[in-house]
């Protein structure tokens, strides 16, 4: 038993220098997995991927690193390994499991499966007949052309790639392809919205849909759990009299919709343009969460702006490029405030605040904050930059009831569950 | 164990692949294998893959193999502990108290009765583990219950125990098996990932899906389910928003079958093409290319 199990812990060593994540108690599992089903090679491969491939994208790895190190029994045919993939495998498992290293486990191996292969040939001769090797048509696919997806991001850790680069030349295969697409949406979502391309924007749009849905849930619920089991005592005993004193029916009280109206103020200037419109689009999927939402974009003036099938529609126009001024946009706003605030509003304010050195007039925004529910920032600029040159943050700040910074999706996501 | 690891292996392997069989479910290795660990290792199963390729279906089986019961938790937004774990019986409890207020207990004696099991409505989760004898519990489509719950059911599966406060904590009698399914509407958390077996199903293949229609539609001609096997192969892969089910492919080969059609020629396939696809655009991109796939060298 010894051997075999020493046989699998270099075999996990070298699934992980591959770069899947196995953990110990995995690894346990692995063990056990393959006591109990055997050492035939398919039903072998079959139990060490239930235990240690959690993600069907690192499935093609696995396939290639079992197909290296238990490369024992005949070179089946579809089985050959691409001279791309050879290289790639070699260099992160460095050249650990070379087929020469492991005699005991293979002869253990053909061994076994001789031996069972005569046991079931009446059984399994039938089904080995009618698909050879593979019973899974896929996985031919798989082996067959992906050298792709073995670059697998987090296979090499050195030197990330452009993400433009990898979007470009994802192609051929499916697991491969959705593994790579997953990983680097992952890493548009740290990526701070100033340093996005055009494609990058696109693929975080794409990311607003699952982010929409947290939101949604995580505001939802706060309103839900609020009114949940609260009894009505006065309603219950109410009730009871009629029957005698007994209080058999419970009454609660009924849910309320939140009274909360949303006044979202973006500023859509060049530096943060990308974090405003996904905010925009964000709240416009997540409106039925408040009682009213109202969307305004500015740079130096105010517009009513809104989320026409993904396009961004404003009102009056705005001169895109004017230079920012916040204190103007404020004086606007507090003209209109009959109409814009009530007690019951949440303003959510974006920008950088980088006023081109005019008036702050944060005065007026103490003026608003005390007039309705709570004023909350959100700077999508770097921490460090807050505060210099032209940026007026540091007046807005102490006014306001909340700062966030919000330079990615992530933060974003963070600061708006917090505001609201 | 008591058992030689051989005779273990082959008698269960077997008596897996045969009671798939039985119950009509028709596989590959890599899921006969799976649900064997599961049941053997006694880890909770993640099944993942598209829709319609039969992942809830593998507990219904694995009900029916183990003779037992399937105790179901279908998960959605805003899913939380009360309605999966428990809640108390207000109700019942207002009564007793009620009685035992008229027949003169002291409230410690009252407060020990109200906070019995006889007053824990039993949410799946709680009846999973308070059942008798083992059960097949389904926790279906967990990519639709929130983070938090997620997390929560961490403890359950790792331990299969619950703690409620007032009872203190419950251990399940017979650990039941556990079969988790996802469709990827959003990323399982790593942790919950470790502590299961993981399964992807996908889309039979033509070979595969030609004998699950000669098994559920046995009237249909032989060569004519060989050509809607491959006909919905590739219809899969043509990129659709929604690639037709095993489910929609057995409804569609019904349909040949009442509508009297010998072959898949352009004309069949526009025939009954609403049973397999249901969305507009799908449709007219399959239809636009009905010759080419009614043509398919053999």
């Amino acid at each position: 038993m010894t051997p075999l199990r020493e046989q699998l812990g270099r075999f996990i060593a070298q699934l992980r220098n591959a770069g899947l994540r196995v953990s110990v108690a995995e690894s346990i599992d692995a063990m056990n997995a393959v006591a109990a089903a055997g050492l035939a090679r398919d039903r072998m491969r079959e139990a060490l991927a239930a235990t240690l491939v959690k993600d069907e994208v690192d499935r093609v790895l696995f396939d290639e690193a079992f197909g290296r190190f238990f490369a024992a029994a005949a070179t089946e045919p579809g089985r050959r390994r691409h001279p791309d993939q050879r290289g790639v495998m070699e260099s992160s498992a460095r050249g650990q499991g070379q087929p020469g290293e492991n005699p005991p486990l293979q002869e253990h191996f053909r061994e076994t499966q001789k031996e069972l292969l005569r046991d079931n040939t009446t059984k399994s001769g039938k089904a080995r007949g009618a698909s050879p090797s593979s019973p899974n048509p896929k996985e031919e696919e798989v082996r067959g052309g992906a050298p792709l997806s073995l670059v697998d991001p987090r296979a090499e850790t050195s030197a990330p790639r452009s993400v433009v680069e990898e979007a470009g030349t994802a192609e051929p295969q499916q697991a491969g392809v959705e593994g790579t697409r997953m990983a680097h949406l992952r890493e548009i979502e740290r990526r701070r919205f100033a340093a996005y391309t055009d494609l990058e924007y696109d693929q975080a749009r794409e990311l607003l849909k699952p982010l929409e849905r947290r939101f949604r849930i995580r505001v939802g619920r706060r309103l839900r759990m609020a009114s949940r089991g609260r009894v009505d005592f006065r309603r219950t005993i109410r009730a009871g009299i009629q029957r005698g004193g007994v209080l058999a029916e419970l009454k609660f009280r009924a849910r309320r919709p939140r009274h909360v109206d949303l006044l979202l103020l973006a500023d859509i200037s060049g530096s943060v343009r990308y974090a405003a419109e996904l905010t925009l689009e964000l709240v416009a999927g997540a409106r039925n969460c408040f009682r009213r939402v109202r969307s305004f974009v500015y740079i130096d003036r105010l517009a009513e702006a809104e989320f026409e099938q993904g396009h961004l529609v404003t009102w009056p126009p705005l001169d895109l490029y004017a230079r920012s001024d916040f204190g103007r946009v404020l004086v606007e706003l507090s003209k209109r405030q009959t109409e814009l605030l009530t007690r019951q509003t949440l303003v959510v304010i974006l920008g950088d605040a980088r006023n081109n050195r005019r008036p702050a007039r944060a005065d007026l925004l103490r003026e608003i904050a005390r007039r309705c529910r709570a004023v909350v920032w959100l700077n999508p600029e770097e921490l460090s930059r807050w505060g210099t040159g032209d940026s007026a943050i540091n007046q807005y700040g102490p006014v306001v009831t909340a700062l966030y910074p919000s330079g990615n999706l992530r933060e974003l996501e963070k600061a708006l569950v917090a505001a609201c | 164990m008591k058992y030689s690891l051989r005779s273990l292996v082959e008698v269960t392997i077997k008596f897996v692949a045969d009671g798939l069989k039985k119950a009509h479910y028709i596989t590959n290795e890599r899921v006969e294998t799976a649900i064997f660990l599961a049941l053997i290792l006694e880890k909770p199963l993640l099944i993942e893959g598209p829709a319609g390729a039969g992942k809830t279906e593998v507990a219904k089986v694995l009900s029916e193999l183990l003779e037992t019961s399937l105790v179901r938790l279908q998960c959605y937004e805003g899913l939380d502990e009360a309605r999966a774990l428990y809640e108390w019986n207000y109700q019942k409890q207002l009564l007793r108290m009620q009685a035992d207020e008229a027949s003169g207990l002291r409230w410690e004696e009252v407060s020990e009765h109200i906070f019995s099991a006889d007053y824990l409505l039993e949410r799946p989760l709680l009846k999973a583990i308070t059942a008798p004898r083992r059960v097949v519990l389904l926790i279906d489509e967990i990519d639709k219950a929130d983070e938090e719950f997620e997390a929560f059911l961490l403890e359950l599966l790792s331990d299969f125990q619950v703690s409620v406060p007032e009872l203190g904590t419950v251990r399940a009698l017979e650990r039941p098996i556990v079969v988790l399914t996802s469709n990827r509407a959003r990323d399982l958390s790593e942790a919950l990932r470790r502590r299961c077996l993981h399964l992807f199903i996908d889309f039979p293949g033509v070979e595969q899906e030609r004998r699950i229609i000669e098994l559920k539609v046995p009237n249909l001609d032989a060569r004519l389910a060989a050509e809607a096997a491959r006909f919905v192969a590739s219809v899969r892969k043509l990129g659709l928003r929604k690639p037709p089910s095993i489910a929609e492919t057995l409804d569609w080969t019904r349909a040949l079958l009442h509508l009297g059609l010998k072959e898949l020629d352009t004309d069949a396939i526009r025939a009954a093409l609403g049973v397999l696809l249901k969305h507009e655009d799908d449709r007219t991109k399959v239809e636009s290319r009905a010759s080419s796939l009614a043509t398919r060298p053999r």
